[in-house]
């Protein structure tokens, strides 16, 4: 009865908190990629050996070992790269999508999907103004949004805002090491 | 049989009443939730559960690049709720035995029922088979074919089917009218 119980107790701590969509992918794709009317899908299947680098760098490996960065062209011109990137937390996954300008800065961060239990936390760190400091990155630059707004937000959303520089980090140095 | 709902004393039918009352408000919830973010056909089940047909079982010896051009719109494919095959095993870990203490639960109604033995069995039968079908077919439609779904939807439904007999019967053994009795 008490492993009945037990059992009873962590489904009821672990269970999943389903995915919501705060802004849609083609919303995204139209704001970090302003004015692109052709995109493509640069998929890199990572070896064995880059997928390793990778994960040391950054504790991170792509969904099945596939790296996928959204190119954008406005006519022949290139008008960026974008990437999204999930983050797993304890409260369910987030899903960031990363800009990068040609001249391979950060054009912008948009928090794409977070779910039921993790929506106010992240919305409220998005108020507090979290992605206006991810804007102008560089490639060797550490995301610092979380510790900017930190004093000015409660600890839920300032963990969340952590794991959002998570999910930049992680482009920073996908599109550092591997976009060419 | 000793133990027997429609001679039961009425805080034990009001506790079995209780029970069913609280497990269908669970299962209406458990609809409306599927119905947000999976849908309730087979097409709908696949594409939650599927894994995607790049899919390369080995990493290559050297990282390989490929290229295709996409639209805008096939970007908002990816807004379906998907569940990977992480997410998959740690739903499996919770919900089956939740699942199972539920179909525990219901079975020892139906041990409580005025019913023929093969109903008996029968009816405890599809209560465990539901949530198994129900995960089969997600596992199969992640590891094999797109076509398994079709059995997620068959458990779902199962599963409320079964809860619905349970409970009507139930209540009308254990509440009905009797002639000159009390319930």
């Amino acid at each position: 009865m008490r492993q009945l119980l037990a059992s009873a107790v962590a489904a009821a701590l672990l269970h999943i908190s389903p995915t919501v969509i705060l802004v849609k992918r083609p919303d995204a794709v139209q704001q970090l990629l302003p004015g692109a009317d052709r995109f493509l899908a640069r998929e890199l299947h990572l070896s064995a050996h880059d997928a390793h680098r990778l994960h040391e760098v950054v504790d991170w490996s792509p969904e099945d070992g596939v790296l996928t960065f959204f190119v954008g062209k406005d006519g022949g011109k290139d008008v960026g790269t974008l990437e999204f990137v999930r983050v797993d937390t304890p409260h369910g996954p987030l899903e960031v999508a990363v800009g990068f300008t040609p001249e391979r800065t950060v054009r912008g961060v948009i928090v794409t999907k977070a779910t039921v239990e993790s929506k106010p936390w992240v919305l409220a760190a998005l108020q507090a103004g979290l992605t206006e400091h991810y804007r102008g990155l560089k490639l060797a630059d550490a995301p610092g949004g979380a510790a900017a707004i930190k004093n000015r937000i409660a600890d839920l959303p300032a963990y969340m805002a952590q794991e959002v520089d998570k999910g930049v980090a992680r482009a920073l140095v996908a599109y550092r090491d591997f976009y060419r | 049989m000793l133990y027997d709902l429609r001679r039961a004393d009425a805080r034990v039918k009001w506790l079995v009443t209780c029970l069913l009352a609280t497990l269908g408000l669970g299962y209406l919830f458990g609809s409306w939730m599927v119905g947000l973010f999976s849908g309730f056909t087979p097409q709908s089940v696949a594409v939650t559960f599927a894994s995607p047909e790049m899919h390369m079982a080995m990493p290559p010896a050297s990282t390989m690049v490929m290229e295709h051009p996409m639209t805008l719109q096939e970007f908002g494919a990816h807004d379906h709720y998907t569940v990977d095959r992480n997410l998959l095993v740690q739903d499996t870990h919770v919900h089956v035995p939740i699942y199972g203490i539920i179909a525990a639960a219901l079975s020892l109604v139906v041990l409580g029922l005025d019913l023929a033995r093969r109903w008996g069995y029968a009816l405890i039968t599809l209560l465990f088979a539901a949530p198994w079908l129900d995960f089969a077919g997600m596992w199969l439609t992640k590891l094999v074919s797109s076509g398994f779904a079709v059995l997620t939807v068959a458990g779902g439904w199962a599963m409320g089917f079964a809860y619905t007999i349970v409970t009507g019967v139930a209540l009308w053994q254990m509440w009905r009218p009797t002639p000159g009795g009390v319930p």
